[in-house]
Order: C-alpha cells, then structure tokens, then sequence
C-alpha cells in the first residue's frame, strides 16, 4: 500500500480549465472520498491519478514517485469503473485474472488469488460464468475482485454504487468499507451521492468547479462546512439558508436580522461586522417547532412529509421555503401557522459575498483546507 | 370468479359450427395475405421460373426452341470446360477479392477510429468508391491499367515490377488481378463502415480497464477488440462472398471474361451464356448450379457461427 500526493495538479482542455490547482495528500490506507456535483472535477482528477488523462501541469506521485509520465500500468493501481468494464467475452475467473496472466504469474499463484477473493466476495459458484449472466450487485463484485486480485498499491472507484438499486447501494456500501477495513488499502473513491461520501469516507474531499473547497472527516464536514456550497451539498435534507444582515446587541449577543425584520440569536461570529450581509444557515434537524409564541417565529405550513422513521415539515418563513426535521408525528393543516425556534448554538453563519463561513468567536482558529 | 370465467368463455361457445371453426382457422390467413402474396408475386414466382428455364431449350435466334430438355443442359455442364474453369476463377475471384477488401478495410476502420484532425471528413471520403457507378469505376480501372492511357503500367515499370509496360489485362495469367485489384478498391469503404460500427460500439472503459490491467495495444485487440468485432465479421465476409460471387459487372466491363476465358468466372460465363449466345435455358441452368453452391456455403457459415455461439454460452 502507499500513499498518494498530489501537488498543484491542473488540468485544461484547450481553453477550458477543469482542474485549478488541486493540492492533496493521501496517506497509506486512508479512505478519501472526492464528492461534488457533476463536472466537479472529480473524476477527472481520479483518472489522472490512473493515468487515463494527462496532467496539464503539476506532479502525481504515488508511493513517494512521481508518476506523471508512467503508463497506467505501470503505476499499480487498480480501478473499478461506474459501468463495471468487464470483459465480456471471459468467464468471472478469467476477468479476474486477466491482469495476472499479462504479467505471466504462475497458473497456481493465480488459481490461489482467484479462489481466495472469490471467497471473499462470494462469488466461488460464479467463477465460470459471463458477466452477461450475472445481476448488477454480482458484476459489481467481480469488478471488485479483478481489482483485489492484483493487490494494487491503491485503489481507485469511480462511482462504483450509481448504477446500483438503492438497497444493493447501502449493502455494497458496507462490503466495501469492510473490505477497505481487512485490506487497509490506499482507496479513492469518486461519488456525487453525499450519503455515501458520509458514510464511507476517512476524510471527504468537497471539490466544486475544479476547486477543492474543503477537505475533513465526514463529521468536521458536515458540523463545520467551510462556504455555502459545502453546506449545501453535504446532508440530506440539505441545510436551509436565509439571507439577512448580522447584529452585534448591547448585551455581547448577537443575532441574524431577516428580511421580514425578525431576529434569530446566533453565537458572536469571528471577524462579522454590525450589518454585515450573512447568510443564516440551520440543518433541519437543528429547527424545533415551539408551542411558545414568544420564543419562536410564525411560519406557514406548506406541506408535511412523513419518511417513516422521521416527518419532514416544510414551511415558509420571511418568504423563503424552510425544512424542518423532527422525530414526533406533526398532523399541522396545510397553511396553518407554527412557530419555530432555531438551535443558536448550531446555526452557521456565512459571508454573503464570500459564501465563506463565518466560524463562531468559541470555536478556535482552524484552517480547512489541507 | 366462476361468473367471470362463464361470461369469459359464452361467446366462443356460441358460435361453434363447423364453418364458424373454419373461419377461425383461416382468419389470420386472410390477415397476412396482401404479404403473402406480394413475396410470391416479386420472390418466389421469379426464382421458380427461372429455375424451369434451367429445364428447357431456350434459345432466342431459334423460334422452334422452348421444349422440356430435362437434365439436358446439367449433363452438358459437367462436361463444359468454361464451365469448369469458371469455377475455380470464381473462387480464385472471390477469395481474392474477399481478403484484400477484409484486411485493408478493417485496417482502415482501426484508423480511422482514432482521433484526429478532420476524421469526419475523410470518414465521409472513404465511402466514395462505394458510391461510384461499378460501370464507371470498370471502365477507369481498364483505362488506368491500358499503358496508353493510364500511368499504372509505367509506374510498376519505374518499379521494376514490370519489365516494359504492358497491360495486365491482356495477359492471361496476370488479367484475373484487374478487376480484383477494382473490386478490392470498390469493396474496401464497406468493411471499413460497418466494422468501424462495430468498433464504435466497444465500451472505451474496457480499454481503459485494459490498460490498467497491463495490456497492450495488440493483446487489447485480441482479447477486446476481435471479439467484439467478431459477430459483424461472420455476417459481412458471409454477405460480401455471397455478393462478390455474383458480382460479374467490373470483369464484363473490364476483360468481358477474356483473354481466353481467364477470367471468366460463374456470374460473367451465365451473362455470356444468355445474352451473347442468347441461350437463355443454359444460363439458368449455370444459375441454378451457382445458386445451390451459394446456398450451400451460406448454410455452412450459418451452422459454424451457431456452433461457435453455443459453444461461447
């Protein structure tokens, strides 16, 4: 296994630039997970790690060798693709071994390796069979396997779960972090679904227009987002924002004035100033519904969604949509009022302008990017 | 659910009958009839007709001719030694042909898969020969091996491939490789297209897999490439046989099967069969032996491939 650094990698095509200076180190066995959006950049970034794009300019080194200028084969790593790529027209042992034939590795060393990971995996009673015979979950396994086999310095997947059903997605989600957990392999893994970059990732890469934007554990993440996109994009249902101006009060408080003139406490912000344009950002579970009028703002009721373990309520307040988690069975009528209190202590505050977040004046010092 | 199967099953019962019954078994019949007919009218009706004509003396400049001559002009067949070497000029033809077009065209298609400047356009130049009259292209391929008009004599002489230049055409051992070297000109843009298809359709992942995997450009073909390529490759050398087999327009155009019948082959000798001797009968009959020795083939390749097929699964 080895770790993997990336300095100052760029990428353009022609004009166009998709990767601007991306810097990121990897340490040996470290699980990262680069998520965004699409055209993020993020698999371009990956395939540049495989050596399947040039890199514009910049260095790649894997294992403390730069290896900007190497084949993809002679990089040793092994990737497992969105659509799988497996051969068609060989059998599950064959497509497993396939790699290890080319370097001519004696016939019982493979057969070893073969039956070992298709222990692993499952698949002993699929050895003989074409991918065409096999189900999306099972496919995603021999994919899986080829790269195993090989015992790679790292491994890299390019939204490998996307083209699976939502219950095969969770269940491979927890194969793979085992596997991670027995192999210890170097791994990067490549998603645009945020569930799966929490729930996987050692530390979480947020990239948006070819820009890492914030890199941390998935819990520094998601409780400590560095801007509003980040915010945004990670946590499901996404993080609400009002926009308003910041208030510093006689008493050392401070608070986010809305647009409808209400004013929501938050914790003193570091370097905000008085009327400040910020925008108040609230998860929907730090949003409680209040019977107390005096301690919360009216908002209407637009709509009541029940999921089972949880009800999602969604509401307008100061003209802007706003969801609100809660674990009780809330039966409001449609457009009727509520009043709601916001977490002062959980709600984030962000530069308008900047998008930035601004850091509450408790919280020390700490810079995001790595 | 008994009421909703007896209400089912009443109106069938109702109408019994023997002629009720009847009607139903002709009704579907009756639906694909205009279908039916018009295959017979333009498809079957022809071939069978033309296959009687294999049986009788039909000769245009004799009036008294168009009598049942049994297997008459079979029997003459075997006997005929045109006949016969038109045979092996056919194979030579065909195989000949058939090998240049494959390998060149899959050459091409492999090139012109790559990426590069001005790919759409060439790709668009290369289906030209495909679109030019076979005529035209017969008669310019005549002229270009003609040493008083065409360059190709003086080129292979400044080569010294030939000794003085002199066309090939008219040399019986050397005028089989005219029309084949037209045909393999003529034939190449339809390999190329449709395996450049093929090629269009392999997943790029799998090559990017490949690469990964440690394999190189040529064991990526053999074990990605060809056998993707495989299926289109078993269809289009089976139709390509079949057509270039009876493919007699650039060998009438360019030789007229001469000199000496050397490159006679079975399409061109039915075409001077029927309409320079105008011995209609005989020339269906060389059909009909051309026709079972084409089926026959097409047959054989049908059964490998399935073969191949079952044993792939």
């Amino acid at each position: 296994m080895a770790s993997i650094q990336i300095a100052n990698a760029r990428k353009s095509y022609g004009a166009v630039d998709v990767l601007h200076g991306i810097d990121l180190n990897i340490s040996d066995g470290e699980f990262i997970v680069l998520v965004g959006p699409s055209g993020c950049g993020k698999s371009t970034l990956l395939r540049m790690i495989a050596g399947l794009e040039d890199i514009t300019s910049g260095d790649i080194s894997i294992a403390g060798n730069v290896v900007n200028d190497l084949q993809p084969k002679d990089r040793d790593i092994a990737m497992v693709f969105q659509s799988y790529a497996l051969y068609p027209h060989m059998s599950v042992a064959e497509n497993m071994s396939y790699a290890l034939t080319l370097r001519k590795t004696a016939k019982e060393k493979i057969s070893d390796a073969i039956s070992g990971v298709a222990e692993i995996l499952g698949l002993t009673a699929l050895l003989e069979r074409r991918p065409k015979a096999l189900s999306g979950g099972q496919r995603q396994r021999v994919a899986m396997g080829r790269a195993i086999v090989r015992k790679p310095q790292a491994f890299l997947f390019d939204e490998p779960l996307s083209n699976l059903d939502a219950r095969l997605r969770e269940q491979m989600r927890t194969e793979i972090r085992k596997l991670h957990h027995r192999l210890g392999a170097t791994s990067v893994y490549v998603t645009h679904d945020q569930i799966e970059a929490m729930t996987m990732a050692d530390r979480i890469v947020a990239m948006h227009d070819g820009i890492i934007q914030q890199v941390g554990s998935p819990v520094e993440i998601y409780d400590k987002p560095a801007n509003i996109f980040v915010a945004s994009f990670i946590g499901s249902p996404a993080m609400n924002f009002l926009k308003g101006s910041y208030e510093i009060s006689d008493d050392n408080g401070a608070g986010v004035r809305l647009s409808d003139g209400a004013l929501v406490p938050v914790l003193q912000a570091q370097n905000a100033q008085n009327n400040q344009a910020v925008t108040l950002g609230s998860r929907p579970e730090h949003i409680s519904i209040v019977s107390d009028a005096d301690n919360g703002l009216p908002a209407k009721v637009e709509l009541i969604e029940p999921m089972g373990l949880s009800t999602l309520v969604h509401v307008t307040l100061a003209g802007k949509p706003i969801k609100i988690f809660t674990m009780d069975r809330p039966n409001y009528p449609v457009d009727s009022f509520i009043h709601i209190a916001f977490d002062m202590a959980k709600a984030h505050v962000f530069d308008t302008s900047s998008e930035q977040r601004l850091p509450p004046t408790t919280e020390p010092h700490s810079g995001h990017k790595d | 659910m008994t009421t909703v199967t007896q209400t089912g099953k009443l109106p069938a019962e109702r109408r019994g009958g023997f002629s009720k019954k009847l009607s139903g078994i002709i009704e579907p019949y009756l639906y694909v009839s205009p279908a039916l007919v018009l295959i017979i009218a333009v498809m079957l009706m022809p071939l069978i007709l033309g296959l009687s004509y294999a049986f009788r003396d039909i000769r245009i400049l004799n009036p008294f001719s168009g009598g049942f001559v049994g297997t008459a002009h079979f029997e003459a067949l075997i006997s005929d030694q045109a006949f016969l070497g038109a045979l092996a000029n056919t194979a030579w033809w065909t195989f000949g042909s058939l090998l240049f077009q494959f390998g060149l065209g899959l050459i091409l298609a492999l090139l012109l898969n790559r990426q590069f400047l001005g790919r759409r356009m060439v790709q668009a130049l290369v289906f030209l020969p495909w679109a030019v009259p076979t005529f035209l292209s017969g008669l310019n391929w005549a002229w270009m091996f003609n040493p008083v008009v065409g360059p190709l004599p003086h080129w292979m002489t400044s080569l010294g491939l030939m000794a003085e230049p002199f066309n090939i055409l008219s040399d019986p051992d050397l005028a089989m490789w005219g029309p084949i070297i037209a045909n393999i000109w003529f034939g190449i843009p339809f390999f190329a297209i449709t395996m450049l298809a093929a090629l269009q359709s392999i997943p790029k992942e799998l090559y990017e897999a490949a690469s990964i995997d440690g394999a190189t450009t040529r064991q990526q073909f053999i074990s990605i490439t060809l056998p993707f390529l495989a299926p289109t490759i078993a269809i289009t050398l089976m139709l390509r046989t079949i057509w270039i087999a009876n493919f007699a327009d650039l060998i009438v155009v360019m030789t007229n099967g001469g000199p000496a019948d050397s490159t006679q082959i079975v399409a061109s000798y039915i075409f001077t069969q029927a309409f320079r001797r105008l011995d209609f009968g005989y020339a269906s009959a060389i059909a009909a032996v051309l026709l079972v020795l084409l089926l026959a083939y097409a047959l054989s390749v049908i059964a490998l491939r399935r073969a191949m097929t079952h044993a792939d699964s």
